[in-house]
């Protein structure tokens, strides 16, 4: 473990983790063996001519036929040479441009024992996706050693339980889906306490905050659907939905919030524990005071990150909206009100840990702190 | 009243009540983000190249939401500057993998949303993804470089003389304290989002190679490891000028002293 200290081990593990990051994204451009489907990489390209689209809205464009021929990577019909033919625009948004080298799924149709045809389904993309996870969890480990593995773990550890939550929601048709992810975020919020805090008293009073706070924002924002008629709510303007649409909401502002009130309150707690042992006279006011300041600062950038989550997320299908002649205000109704709405509720679930975790903190904090 | 304008009362009632003027001045800022954001999808529409409009907003976003929250001067700029270089950083790395990952637009999932909408409308969609992608980490990014500027600059009242390669191992163990945390803020809140989509993935039976190669399953990992990414980044980079800030500084000073 020394070595890695020194400068010259230093640069080592630099060398090895981009060797590794190389090895990897030159497997996952190999791997075809391991897929069903048949997959073709382009040999060559023929390219026609582009033709002008004018849609309803005066809106150009351009389309441009291709066609591909390469080989079969895998699978029974593997080594065969095919050709497909594919149309991209130049906007690209439900289409690509395939270049000489390009992996993509073929459907292979078999006419006769010799006479095969095929038509282009969808591009390979685990590539990058294994580049980009190659590279967070080397600049993680190399920068934040122990405890980047820490938070990579953690990270780790709930998308398995995000995971065996969804299956679970899905045997039972969706019908406990607040229920199911309700408990779940217990488990998520003692979990992963217990990973970054350890179990102490510290622990259980972030623990507290960050269910109360959460609980406290739902309760809210219930009260607020009740009285309002939950007026300039678009619940099918939701993507995705195969289920009842209105608990699956509740949930995803559920899941949505915690994490960012979790961050708040050991934020908040951590600090109030350090000033506890640097300064064991103060008093219960004035630990509750110091809280609601430090909360104060930091509760304004995390709705933030929240927002521009839930939100910008929905840029594509806004701008879409705007260029089919909709107006500006039925496009933020159709796109972003559910957003907003989920961003105004995990920013009220924010704002109430402040309170709750000071004064959490400061009723609740051992007489003399040790740890 | 809708309930948008309820909420958005609630939340600015408790922002004042919990954090007085800077309450107010949060709430503010919230607003006017969102001003910035919708801006930038108008003008995009109006056909003004994405990347560029999504660099000026993100530069103003960045500029808002760290000098209207509360932090002394120093570490405000610092958290300014090093934002907007992990910005520009970041969409150095972003354009080249969206070009590859080829994740613009929407997917076969997408197909009852755009019912009786055209989609051939002009506008790169390769771009708006990247855009996309880079305007949801702007929240992320301010909030790490502000926490990381925050704790030098405590650092520094305490110990004024500290040596700058101290100053430097100083930061990224303030960084070792926010990232587990900081990366479960963005895994809760990206996945709460994508809550829907995942359900959908398992109630039509996805094989699991198709899941990995779906372009909207692949386009929305790919921008939680963006943010992850410019979360990690932020560490060294906000310790980085923080170190420069200070070495110019006290440059500075002994000039005058030995004047």
């Amino acid at each position: 473990m020394q070595f890695f200290k020194t400068k010259k081990g230093r640069w080592w593990t630099w060398v090895l983790a981009i060797l590794v990051g190389g090895l990897l994204v030159w497997g996952t451009q190999h791997d075809a063996a391991i897929y069903s489907d048949p997959i073709m990489q382009v040999t060559s390209v023929e390219t026609g001519a582009a033709t002008k689209e004018t849609d309803d809205f005066h809106n150009v464009d351009r389309q441009t036929k291709q066609t591909l021929h390469g080989k079969i990577l895998n699978g029974t019909y593997k080594g065969q040479r095919l050709t497909v033919t594919n149309t991209y625009s130049q906007s690209g948004a439900m289409d690509q441009r395939y270049h000489v080298g390009s992996q993509l799924f073929v459907v292979v149709h078999a006419h006769s024992a010799t006479r095969l045809t095929a038509s282009a389904k969808d591009v390979k993309r685990d590539a990058p996706l294994v580049f980009m996870i190659w590279l967070v969890v080397g600049l993680l480990l190399l920068i934040m050693q122990f405890s980047g593995f820490m938070a990579f773990l953690s990270v780790a550890a709930n998308g398995v339980l995000f995971l065996m939550a969804i299956l679970l929601n899905g045997s039972t048709q969706g019908a406990q889906v607040l229920w199911i992810f309700g408990s779940l975020s217990v488990v998520f919020a003692t979990l992963t306490l217990w990973l970054v805090l350890g179990a102490n008293r510290q622990m259980l009073i972030t623990l507290a905050t960050t269910l109360g706070g959460t609980a406290l924002a739902l309760v809210t924002a219930l009260l607020v659907f009740h009285f309002t008629h939950e007026k300039g709510m678009y619940y099918e303007s939701m993507q995705y939905v195969t289920q009842l649409p209105r608990p699956l909401f509740l949930a995803e502002t559920l899941l949505g919030s915690l994490g960012a009130v979790m961050d708040e309150s050991t934020d908040i707690i951590s600090s109030l524990f350090a000033l506890k042992r640097e300064r064991p006279e103060l008093s219960a006011t004035q630990i509750f005071k110091s809280g609601r300041q430090i909360g104060s600062t930091i509760m304004g950038p995390l709705i933030n990150v929240l927002f521009f989550i839930f939100v910008a997320d929905t840029f594509p299908m806004a701008m879409l909206y705007l260029k089919n002649g909709n107006s500006w205000g039925y496009t933020f109704s159709m796109n972003m009100s559910m957003g907003v709405v989920q961003s105004l509720i995990s920013g009220i679930g924010i704002v109430l840990a402040v309170p709750l975790a000071s004064f959490l903190a400061s009723r609740f904090m051992a007489k003399k702190v040790t740890a | 009243m809708s309930t948008i304008s309820v909420l958005g009362l609630v939340l600015l009632l408790l922002m004042v009540l919990v954090g007085g003027k800077a309450g107010a001045q949060s709430f503010l800022a919230l607003i006017l983000n969102f001003g910035l954001l919708y801006l930038a999808i108008v003008l995009v529409a109006f056909q003004f190249s994405p990347l560029i409009v999504t660099l000026v907003v993100g530069m103003l976003v960045l500029a808002l939401t760290i000098f209207m929250s509360s932090g002394d001067d120093l570490s405000s700029t610092v958290a300014f500057i090093a934002s907007a270089v992990v910005l520009v950083m970041l969409i150095i790395l972003i354009v080249p993998v969206e070009h590859w990952a080829l994740v613009q637009g929407f997917g076969p999932e997408d197909s009852e949303d755009l019912e009786g909408l055209s989609v051939l409308v002009g506008v790169n969609f390769v771009q708006v993804t990247t855009a996309t992608a880079i305007l949801s980490t702007l929240g992320a990014i301010a909030e790490a470089a502000m926490a990381i500027a925050a704790g030098l600059s405590e650092i520094l009242e305490q110990h004024p003389q500290v040596a700058l390669k101290a100053l430097l191992g100083d930061g990224i163990a303030v960084g070792k304290q926010i990232i587990g945390t900081t990366f479960n803020t963005l895994f809760f809140g990206f996945f709460g989002g994508f809550l829907a989509l995942f359900i959908w993935f398992t109630g039509v039976h996805y094989s699991v190679g198709e899941i990995l190669n779906d372009k909207i399953f692949v386009s929305e990992i790919l921008m939680i490891l963006f943010a992850m990414v410019s979360v990690i980044l932020t560490v060294p980079i906000t310790t980085w000028v923080m170190t420069r800030a200070v070495a110019g500084q006290r440059k500075r000073v002994a000039k005058d002293t030995s004047k």
